[in-house]
């Protein structure tokens, strides 16, 4: 296996940031209501994730030790408001439904964690495959959060404004308890301990 | 060189922060106009959902009245209303007749109220109630007025009328005495 293929892959199950890490829990289980947040979530994330890997990969020789961190930040928090500022303009529903938690993946310590962990030790080819694999994890997990979410907490699946399907006579008393904040807690719960019950993750 | 000794940290430092000020300073000169155009069609969707027949409409930043043209005609004046909520602030766009005497409508913008509770007053069925309503009139049946509070979430319905009641206030003069609110 390719060193690119393997730190691609690591980042799905092996450590994937949701499930195994339990990283950046906190826009995972606030924006996991429906799967329009989760896939605009992504698109974002994985986009941001990428180019502070790549980037900082192909400077990571030049930093001082000193103010590592600070210039961390700068690129995360630089590549943060360009797609901020891309999504107002040009998507503008899904930039107020994300809110604040799209200004917020600066601080998520997944993007900080890669650059500080992977990137800055690694070149750029390997630091895109972690990059895209953890982007990779971090969206099936949010992916999956949605739409159990979604489907178990309103009854029905809707996808960018379109109908998919409702579960006939469930929709008019789902379980909306699910669509709540303490919903992502026992949905993230649940799916952690039936991961850990099957042996698809275990402590690395 | 050693690029932890002396003054380089602090050189590279400035230097990565001049970048990301040219990149953001690029982005912001591509998304200004496209920002600034999808906040004002915005804007005149949501005036859209209650006058229909609108064409194009004025803001008055002073008094937050937007004046709602037709074929040059106002057909209507709307303000925004803020509730406070069981769960965060409600707000609401208040929409009346260009007499300014009753209603056109209501329309809740955003809300933050329990999912199958209070969230229902965002229904049809609950805000439907406030077209036409005299503005001396919007008060829930138990305070005498014509609004009926949805069954398990008084606060949330209350909170609505409450909202729109002080927005009327503030907005058209108080025509409505004492209250008991």
């Amino acid at each position: 296996m390719s060193s690119f293929e393997k730190n691609f892959r690591r980042g799905i199950v092996r450590s994937n940031p949701t499930f195994v890490l339990m990283l950046g829990l906190c826009p995972t289980l606030a924006v996991s209501t429906s799967l329009d947040n989760a896939i605009g979530m992504t698109a974002a994330f994985v986009f941001v994730l990428v180019a502070s890997n790549i980037l900082i990969s192909l400077i990571h020789g030049l930093v001082p030790n000193k103010v590592r961190i600070p210039v961390f930040i700068v690129i995360i928090a630089t590549l943060v408001s360009i797609v901020d500022l891309m999504m107002q303009g040009f998507v503008p529903a899904l930039s107020k439904s994300l809110g604040i938690y799209l200004p917020l993946i600066t601080v998520n310590c997944i993007v900080l964690g890669r650059a500080e962990a992977f990137a800055s030790k690694h070149g750029v080819l390997d630091s895109m495959a972690d990059a895209l694999g953890i982007g990779t994890g971090f969206g099936l997990a949010i992916l999956l959060l949605s739409f159990i979410r979604q489907l178990l907490g309103t009854g029905k699946l809707d996808l960018f404004g379109h109908h998919l399907f409702t579960i006939p006579g469930f929709s008019e008393n789902p379980v909306s308890v699910l669509m709540l904040p303490m919903g992502a807690f026992l949905v993230v719960g649940t799916l952690l301990a039936l991961f850990r019950w099957m042996g698809v993750t275990k402590n690395e | 060189m050693n690029k932890n000794k002396g003054f380089w940290p602090v050189i590279f430092l400035t230097l990565v922060v001049i970048i990301a000020i040219v990149a953001l300073t690029l982005t912001n000169g591509i998304t200004k106009d496209k920002i600034i155009q999808a906040k004002k069609q915005a804007v005149a969707d949501m005036l859209a959902t209650l006058f229909p027949h609108m064409q194009s409409f004025d803001y008055d930043k002073d008094s937050g009245l937007y004046t709602i043209l037709a074929g040059g005609e106002p057909i209507g004046h709307a303000f925004m209303a803020k509730g406070r909520g069981y769960s965060g602030a409600i707000d609401i766009l208040v929409g009346v007749k260009p007499d300014n005497k009753s209603l056109q409508g209501i329309k809740i913008i955003t809300q933050q109220e329990t999912p199958g509770l209070g969230a229902k007053i965002i229904n049809p069925s609950f805000l439907d109630q406030f077209k036409g309503v005299g503005i001396n009139e919007v008060n829930l049946s138990r305070n005498g007025g014509k609004i009926d509070a949805i069954t398990g979430a008084t606060i949330s319905s209350s909170a609505v009328v409450e909202g729109v009641k002080k927005a009327i206030i503030r907005e058209l003069g108080s025509q409505q005495k004492g209250g008991n609110s």
